[in-house]
């Protein structure tokens, strides 16, 4: 795989965990009912862990996608090696999320584990443009 | 270009053949530069989250004792002390007056109506005998409402329902922001003298709670109830008519109340 597909590949991902984040904002924000097949959105997202220092986890998600999105936009190493050490902190705190969705608030949020789903990818793409030879 | 020894060994290097290649990027610098950034953006992260939530949690641990400041557990203590309680209504069974409020524990004007008129109206009639009101709660604003709503309605099977509504609106946290945790509760429970917090606790999902919610959201809906707090006002045993007040002071319930008293 090229890093130009990579790039992409990063990109798209990176959008779809914005759009997750993004949506978990607004119900945050809005007070609307999260559409949950799962069962437990509304109690993951009303639990002490939901928020970080009053910033709430969709928001900091939010940034934290759109980073990574900034990263696939620029080919340069600084961009790569930014682009995976962001998504490898993520994907260990996403680790984490689920370690306090099954032992501290034991209710599962589906959007929650898509995004953890989203960030591992995302790890692996980014590691993997860390192997690729700068295209230019 | 200077070449090395290895390299001259292996006739054809693929990647090099059409551009010139950098530097290979999965350098160990490269690669403890990620690690590091990695792992203090997780730390970080982490830390964060559980100091947050220790926070938020007074202490983390559940057990139970430890309460988070409550306002006011003294006052409502004084306010509403030897006044019999059953259930959801406040005052003697036989009060000839009966007001009803239909109420969100996480309604400002609620809250408003609780601190400043409540005492009065207790103090001036429910204390002697002539009025007894009735609590509906209604949990339309959202989920803290209705976290709130239960652990009141579990209290009121101690006969503690009212203690708990004022200590939540004297300690109202904003709207939908998550503020009714478990440990408020137990905090709030915690508070209230002769009330046992654990069973509170333990009875806030119970199924005649759930039932009592019901019975007062279908009862605020037959009544046309479509704000909080809203008020009906009667004899007891009567009928009792919607309460219209221009404000939420008690001169108007006052004058309200004296009217069927004195008539």
């Amino acid at each position: 795989m090229s890093d130009r597909a990579l790039r992409i590949a990063v990109g798209v991902l990176a959008l779809a965990g914005t759009g997750i984040a993004a949506y978990l904002t607004y119900t945050k924000y809005a007070d609307a009912t999260i559409a949950c097949a799962t069962g437990g959105c509304e109690t993951v997202q009303d639990s002490e862990y939901a928020e970080i220092l009053g910033l709430p986890v969709p928001v900091l998600g939010l940034v934290g996608y759109l980073a990574i999105f900034a990263t696939a936009w620029f080919a340069g190493d600084t961009a790569r090696v930014a682009g995976a050490a962001l998504a490898l902190g993520g994907l260990a705190f996403s680790v984490y999320l689920i370690f306090v969705q099954v032992f501290a608030i034991e209710a599962y949020c589906q959007w929650c584990l898509a995004s953890d789903a989203v960030m591992a990818l995302l790890a692996v793409a980014t590691v993997a443009r860390l192997r690729r030879p700068s295209a230019t | 270009m200077a070449r090395r020894k290895k390299q001259a060994r292996v006739p054809v290097a693929p990647r090099a053949t059409t551009r010139q290649q950098s530097a290979p990027l999965l350098t160990r610098r490269r690669v403890l530069v990620v690690a590091v950034i990695a792992a203090a953006v997780a730390v970080g992260l982490v830390g964060a989250s559980i100091l947050s939530a220790r926070g938020d949690g007074d202490g983390g641990g559940g057990g139970g004792g430890e309460t988070a400041a409550i306002a006011g557990g003294p006052d409502v203590e004084l306010l509403l002390e030897d006044i019999p309680q059953e259930g959801a209504v406040l005052g003697e069974d036989d009060a000839p007056v009966t007001l009803v409020e239909y109420a969100d524990l996480q309604c400002p004007f609620c809250a408003d109506w609780a601190l400043q008129t409540f005492p009065v109206l207790v103090a001036d009639y429910v204390r002697d005998g002539r009025l007894r009101i009735e609590f509906r709660g209604l949990s339309f604003i959202g989920e803290d409402s209705e976290e709130a709503l239960r652990a009141a309605l579990a209290a009121g099977e101690q006969g503690k329902l009212w203690n708990v509504v004022d200590l939540v609106y004297t300690n109202q946290g904003a709207e939908n922001s998550g503020w009714v945790t478990d440990d408020f509760l137990r905090a709030v429970g915690a508070a209230v003298p002769g009330l046992d917090a654990d069973r509170m606790m333990d009875a806030r999902d119970a199924a005649e709670v759930t039932a009592a919610m019901e019975e007062a959201a279908a009862a605020a809906q037959s009544d046309g109830v479509s704000g909080t707090p809203s008020f009906l006002l009667g004899p007891t045993g009567g009928d009792l008519e919607p309460l219209a007040v221009s404000s939420l002071g008690p001169e108007e319930f006052r004058a309200a109340i004296d009217e069927l008293l004195g008539g």
